[in-house]
């Protein structure tokens, strides 16, 4: 399922790119990170609890920095299995110069399998409140920097 | 590992029985594990299929999003109770000679959603059986014999006496 | 696959059941009619430590009209709602929307309180409940507090609920006289969740519309209300069905595309409205 969406980050761009490839400042604002570890230069193994409402999951998983072209693009590759089945993403962010600002395109191809595919429908909802929460705490960030 | 159980009285096709269950054990698995009536058959767990099916108080409800625990108080009914291979119930009936069904896994659901909904419904059309089983999934007949062995137990059911 | 392990309290009282839910808090999840609730556990998607179950509360088994609302305890199955005569007298929306409620197995165990709180984004009854106005009763140790619907939905499978709360009673406005209401969706099965639905209420006075209500389920993450589409409405029907294209977002995923919603949207906004015109003025019966 392919899902896109646009945000505006409140700092120019290569201070948003700074924030980008930061891996720590990362795992602060994805929501639900427990753990992030380099196995790698582009390689991590992630622990994450997420879920809506009654539905929660730990998943355990790898992601992978597939494109790297600073300032303007970062892609990831992210695969994660609980005990509930298992989701497969790529995704990819475009940074835009704005000026003081920086308009980040993001857009993203998610796959879901085992029990989580009942709730098929529901993944791009959840998926751009996840985008969501993440960009508002990179902001957050960049603004109190 | 120890879990939570509890011992409760199920109330089931008109016998009372004693059994002590984790809670989180479905009245389905309960009738099947528990009491032997292997007729109430699993097709998805997830309440979409029917194979499930049983009454409660008379209602049909899907068995397997039931825990057992809740059925104590109240009267379950299974597709054994609706006839004898000497004496079939016109149900049965109609869909051995209406060939209703093919592998028969999700015969038992289908067979106790019709007794409730004949119930209700004595002369239905067959767009009303056919809505009335939206709630039952068959893999293996493509419905119409079920629609026609539906129709015609009705009609016999509806003779005086029957 | 089978629930995990949990404990179980079924309370008899209103009070009790509360207080297990304080204790216990985001561990402990209500079980009313379990059609939503069970198969999350059967596929272990939720494993909450506690479930309270709310089945022995006969004090929330009533449905009756008072002082202009009809109010609809937590324990009332969404068949007798189907079966009542006076909800199709006094909110004709509500009867025909629960019909689309699954297959009648479910609706013989699923309670309308149940379907609020789940909050699953195409279901019908949450759109009834923002179409019409309606209002939530939520009890906790602190107290009885009324949500209204539209604050209720506060996002896919979540509301305002808090983790210590019971939604005990939800209550639904009779409108006067001169309201036609209709309900329509479009699935690809018989009693699937809706790719698009549409609850619509339209007032007339001297054959001439005055106002209208609209209610979209399946196209976003709660249900839609829009008021520029309903005050087209009152002008053109077809031009609220073309307002609601230009300004739902839903999802697409495997079941449908964004835009096949939206065309769904823009086709159900004008049958939803010519059927409430026709039964606001006597034209054809509610359903």
């Amino acid at each position: 399922m392919r899902i896109e969406g646009t945000h505006t980050l409140h700092a120019p761009r290569d201070r948003v790119w700074a924030l980008l490839d930061d891996p720590q400042s990362l795992a602060r604002c994805t929501p639900g990170m427990q753990e992030l570890r380099p196995l790698g230069p582009e390689e991590f193994e992630a622990v994450l609890s997420i879920g809506i409402a009654a539905v929660r999951g730990t998943y355990k998983g790898k992601l992978r920095i597939t494109e790297r072209t600073p300032p303007e693009r970062y892609a990831v590759q992210v695969e994660g299995t609980s005990g509930a089945g298992f989701v497969r993403a790529v995704g990819l962010l475009e940074l835009v110069d704005r000026g003081p600002q920086t308009e980040v395109r993001w857009s993203g191809d998610v796959q879901v399998g085992g029990a989580l595919t009942i709730g098929s429908r529901m993944i791009p909802g959840i998926a751009r409140m996840l985008a969501g929460q993440f960009f508002q705490c990179l902001d957050e960030q960049l603004r109190n920097a | 590992m120890r879990e939570p159980t509890r011992t409760v009285q199920l109330l089931v096709n008109g016998r009372t029985h004693t059994v002590t269950v984790p809670v989180r054990k479905t009245l389905a698995d309960t009738l099947r594990e528990d009491l032997g009536l292997t007729g109430t058959h699993l097709g998805c767990e997830q309440g979409v299929c029917g194979a499930c099916t049983v009454l409660l108080d008379g209602q049909p409800v899907r068995s397997c999003l039931l825990l057992a625990v809740q059925a104590a108080g109240h009267e379950v009914t299974t597709v054994e109770a609706l006839g004898t291979p000497d004496r079939l119930h016109p149900l049965q009936q109609a869909f051995w000679e209406h060939h209703g069904l093919q592998c028969g896994f999700c015969t038992p659901g289908i067979l106790i959603s019709l007794v409730a909904f004949l119930r209700e419904r004595p002369s239905p059309t067959r767009e009303e059986i056919r809505e009335a089983l939206a709630g039952n999934l068959c893999r293996c007949t493509g419905y119409q014999n079920i629609v026609r062995a539906a129709e015609a137990a009705a009609a016999w059911m509806r003779e005086p006496g029957r | 696959m089978k629930p995990p392990v949990f404990e179980y309290c079924d309370p008899t009282t209103v009070e009790e059941a509360v207080d297990c839910l304080a204790e216990r808090g985001e561990a402990a999840k209500v079980l009313a009619g379990g059609q939503s609730l069970l198969p999350l556990l059967n596929l272990r998607l939720a494993r909450p430590d506690c479930l309270v179950d709310i089945n022995r509360l006969d004090e929330l088994d009533y449905l009756h009209e008072e002082a202009g609302w009809l109010r609809v305890g937590a324990r009332v199955r969404q068949r007798r709602v189907e079966e009542s005569e006076e909800v199709a007298r006094r909110v004709p929306l509500l009867a025909e929307a629960v019909r689309y409620v699954g297959h009648p197995q479910i609706r013989n165990r699923g309670t309308v309180c149940g379907s609020l709180a789940h909050a699953d984004p195409a279901a019908e009854l949450p759109g009834v409940a923002v179409a019409l106005g309606a209002r939530l009763l939520v009890r906790s140790r602190l107290g009885t507090r009324e949500i209204p619907a539209e604050q209720f939905f506060t996002g896919q499978l979540t509301t305002a609920l808090r983790p210590d709360e019971l939604l005990v009673e939800a209550q639904f406005p009779v409108f006067p006289a001169g309201w036609g209401w209709a309900f329509v969706e479009v699935t690809n099965r018989h009693g699937d969740y809706a790719l698009c639905g549409v609850a619509a209420g339209v007032y007339v006075e001297d054959r001439r519309v005055r106002d209208v209500r609209l209610a979209y389920v399946g196209a976003g993450p709660t249900p839609v209300r829009l008021r520029e589409v309903e005050l087209a409405a009152v002008e053109d029907f077809r031009v609220a069905g073309e307002e609601a294209r230009a300004r739902l977002s839903p999802d697409g995923d495997l079941h449908a595309s964004a835009e096949f919603r939206r065309h769904l949207a823009a086709v159900l906004t004008g049958r939803a409205l010519r059927r409430a015109f026709e039964r606001a003025t006597g034209g054809e019966p509610h359903a």
